[in-house]
């Protein structure tokens, strides 16, 4: 029963990963460009979030409809702003550009909020659960893990049905080609970029809700949502998604045998796919 | 006949090799012109210089009298310049609708109209309404150079730059292809042809330029030169207008 | 510049020489024999602090050479490197104070661990694609530092002390540390621009320009890939071995800092990569302002992480790369040469 409950805490768990990996996953596709300050941004965007309920004595639905569309314009600036100049073949530009930005974003955020850990006041939402079958559930990572299902959903709709999908999908496969087609990369990274850093304004509030943040953390937040992405094989919006799974799971599991094991027992999965199935447990060989 | 493009004293390098050298070419309304030249001549060069994908002058490649040169080239595509590029260029993991979506979203957003629709164009190739759900990465080269035309149509281009429609392709198939080329200057389309098959090339244009080692080294009307002609500024000799 | 005459007459093979040092180079390899000797002669001449601080220098400035090996020339960009410094720490600290090994001897031995650690790394790591990459040494740094802190027998996260140097006396550890130290530069700088000057060298320089074109010439990419980033663990582990050693003590933290990537890769960036003189540069930029400016904390890695933006988004090749843009007189001087007799123009 014990191991059922880890199971069950674990894929809850994996829907906060979701929420990190999905942003992730669609930047890779698209550019080629892993966002090392990734992380940051959900930590940076979970302490607005909680300044913003502090000052203002807003709940956390209310704090999450102001984050999202500052993140969604926060990943449009980052893109305009720094990663149209380093997409390209060569990796080492945007890596080096996000890194540097990581480092900046983290110790800005230090001198701002300085290194004590907080959270986001939920009004009780934080610590209802509910009892089916003899396991208690947790009402907050009931709704981290259906709005990840939300979020992978509406995401994917987007790609296969939308215009704009259509457009992003042409860039990921044929930059060039694309341009030929009438389509500006430019503004199509923009906005991928926009709905990856948006996404995040979700995580942050749920972040925030369910455990505490420091401006340190964002580290942690990265190699977690790149462990999903690479667990799960590239290429799909889903695949991150059953990769999030599977990291929560690891986790949750790893966690249960010794508290002290939990992190790493995901590092030991993402290290063992990288050893057996190099294309991802979903992925396309 | 109105001016389409034209380009005046062109010049093109790749970091520090030059891969044109003063090359004007004009083409004019509904006109259909080819570029043929041994590989290397600087045909594909001279493409993608208009296209704005080389950094050119302004004052180098005009269109409709305009400069232009150097406008990035999704912009060119708003003007009404489009391209079958070489090797076809599909996007692969998407379906022969989707590739084809791609060029009808981008016209409709940037608000160019045009005479060709996906109907229209399933009457111009009926495989391509047969595969409209197959992956493009499984279709046949001949059937892949479908595509990549009926896409560049989609983007309701005044002018159409066709770069090596028949590489790799069988005789027969090249023959489909390029019948439907006089179908789409029936629409008012110029089109500049790219080839290295000279043949193919004089019969499918009004006016014809050779290019050797990035220069224009033959300009004159299709029908009126000769092979010999044809032979000596292909490689190399004097420069020769007829 | 390596440019040649081409207006050359067609009969008469010109006669070319090829050049491989410059006045530069021959200067600047002087100072560089001077400053091995300055530094293994420390103990004599120098107080046991400074030694401290140029032993800090030499540190990042080997951390950072291996980072430009794997980044600037194999076009692997690493940001686990901390992995093979905390390892070869750990290793001094278990030989020495564990199975009572000579410390001294203790740190050429523990540089086999980077080496035989660094194999199932690489195997595994290399099947991610570029920046992936990157992030996949990372969570190796991680795996690391979170296995030695559930150790018990390197004593989990309460961290090891070197408690056997209290056997030696401080002039005695000063004289290792500033033997240490030349060995470590003459080793990381020396050895890098011997390797580069190899046949192996000139065939990562052609890789790194263009990978297709020196495959096809017959350079074995992926073996020398693999080769660089062994290479650069051990490098990195002596420097961590060397470092720790000085320090006294090792944790999981502070053994497995991922500021140590933050720094080599701040030197490598801002010096310019690619180059050896850049590191050296950087290193130079990196110390004094960490002296000046590192009591400002956060405010300081603020600065130290835009600057890195910047030099991404518009000056990729560094101050180096600006500087030899208008003064060609490189100090470690790599390309060959070819000089027309009657035309040399140096």
């Amino acid at each position: 029963m014990q191991w059922f409950d880890a199971l069950i805490q674990g894929i809850l768990l994996g829907g906060m990963y979701a929420q990190y990996a999905l942003g992730m996953a669609l930047m890779f596709g698209v550019m080629r460009i892993v966002n090392v300050s990734h992380g940051d941004l959900v930590i940076l965007l979970s302490l607005i979030g909680i300044s913003l309920a502090s000052s203002f004595g807003l709940g956390p639905f209310a704090v999450m409809a102001a984050l999202v569309p500052l993140a969604v314009a926060l990943g449009w600036i980052l893109q305009r702003a720094v990663l149209n100049r380093v997409v390209g073949e060569d990796p080492l530009p945007s890596l080096i550009a996000t890194f540097g930005l990581s480092l900046a974003l983290q110790n800005l955020m230090l001198q701002i909020w300085s290194a004590n850990s907080r959270s986001l006041p939920g009004g009780g939402i934080e610590s209802r659960s509910i009892e089916i079958g003899g396991i208690y559930i947790g009402l907050l990572p009931v709704i981290v893990l259906l709005v990840a299902t939300g979020l992978t959903l509406g995401l994917d709709l987007v790609l296969k049905r939308m215009r704009f999908g259509r457009a992003l999908r042409a860039a990921s496969a044929d930059v060039e080609a694309a341009a030929m087609t009438g389509i500006n990369p430019r503004s199509v990274y923009a906005m991928a970029t926009a709905i990856a850093v948006g996404i995040l304004g979700f995580a942050a509030v749920f972040q925030s809700l369910r455990s505490t943040v420091a401006p340190s953390d964002g580290g942690a937040q990265l190699i977690y949502a790149f462990e999903a992405v690479i667990i799960g094989g590239m290429g799909s919006v889903w695949g991150a998604f059953a990769g999030s799974m599977v990291l929560g799971i690891a986790q949750a599991i790893g966690f249960r045998i010794d508290p002290g094991f939990g992190v790493l027992s995901g590092h030991i999965v993402f290290l063992l796919v990288l050893a057996l199935r190099p294309q991802g447990l979903f992925g396309r060989a | 006949m109105t001016e389409v493009l034209s380009t005046h004293g062109l010049v093109a390098r790749y970091g520090d090799f030059q891969a044109l050298y003063d090359v004007d070419v004009e083409v004019h309304e509904g006109e259909a012109v080819a570029l043929i030249g041994a590989n290397g001549a600087g045909k594909s060069t001279f493409l993608r210089a208009i296209l704005g994908l080389l950094p050119v002058k302004p004052e180098m490649v005009h269109l409709d009298g305009k400069p232009i040169g150097g406008t990035p080239t999704d912009r060119m595509v708003q003007k009404g310049v489009a391209i079958v590029p070489e090797g076809r260029r599909l996007f692969t993991g998407m379906s022969v609708s989707d590739n084809l979506r791609v060029a009808i979203d981008q016209t409709s957003r940037l608000g160019r109209k045009g005479g060709w629709t996906l109907k229209r164009l399933y009457q111009l190739f009926p495989i391509l309404e047969e595969k409209a759900k197959t992956p493009v990465q499984s279709l046949s080269g001949g059937q892949q150079q479908m595509v990549s035309i009926g896409r560049a149509l989609l983007c309701q281009p005044r002018l159409l730059l066709c770069d090596e429609i028949s590489l790799g392709l069988a005789p027969r198939v090249i023959r489909e292809i390029y019948t439907a080329l006089p179908e789409i200057r029936a629409h008012g389309t110029s089109i500049v042809v790219v080839e290295q098959d000279v043949g193919l090339a004089k019969s499918a244009s009004d006016r014809l330029y050779c290019m050797l080692e990035g220069r224009v080294t033959l300009t004159g009307r299709s029908e009126e030169i000769t092979r010999e002609q044809i032979g000596e500024a292909y490689f190399g000799g004097g420069h020769a207008v007829v | 510049m390596t440019s040649i005459s081409t207006t050359v007459d067609q009969a008469t093979p010109p006669v070319v020489n090829v050049r491989r040092q410059t006045l530069s180079g021959v200067i600047a390899l002087s100072l560089f024999a001077l400053i091995i000797v300055a530094l293994a002669t420390m103990a004599w001449w120098a107080k046991t602090g400074t030694i401290r601080m140029v032993l800090e220098l030499c540190c990042y400035i080997v951390a950072a050479q291996m980072w430009n090996m794997l980044a600037g020339y194999a076009g692997l960009v690493s940001v686990g490197q901390q992995a093979f410094i905390g390892v070869t720490g750990y290793a001094v600290f278990v030989l020495a104070q564990t199975f009572g090994v000579n410390p001294f001897l203790a740190i050429p031995l523990a540089l086999v661990v980077p080496a035989i650690v660094a194999i199932p790394c690489y195997l595994l790591l290399h099947r991610l694609d570029g920046p992936y990459f990157a992030i996949g040494t990372w969570v190796v740094a991680e795996v690391f530092r979170l296995v030695a802190s559930n150790l018990g027998w390197v004593n989990a996260g309460a961290g090891m002390s070197l408690g056997v140097m209290r056997d030696y006396s401080g002039f005695e550890r000063n004289v290792a540390m500033s033997i240490l130290c030349a060995l470590m530069i003459l080793v990381a700088i020396g050895g890098s621009y011997w390797f580069l000057r190899s046949r192996y060298g000139l065939a990562l320089i052609a890789m790194r320009d263009n990978p297709v074109a020196a495959s096809s010439q017959g350079v074995n990419v992926r073996r020398l890939r693999f080769m660089i980033y062994v290479a650069a663990a051990v490098g990195c582990g002596f420097a961590g071995a060397v470092y720790f050693m000085a320090q006294l003590r090792i944790n999981p933290p502070s053994a497995f800092d991922p500021m140590w990537s933050n720094v080599a890769i701040f030197i490598v960036m801002i010096g310019g990569i690619g180059t050896i003189e850049g590191v050296v540069i950087g290193a130079l930029i990196y110390f004094v302002a960490d002296r000046f400016f590192g009591e400002y904390g956060a405010s300081y890695f603020v600065v130290l992480g835009v600057m890195t933006v910047l030099v991404a988004l518009y000056a990729r090749t560094g101050i180096w790369g600006m500087i030899s843009k208008y003064w060609d007189a490189p100090w470690f001087p790599i390309r060959r040469h070819l000089m027309v007799e009657k035309e040399d123009r140096s």
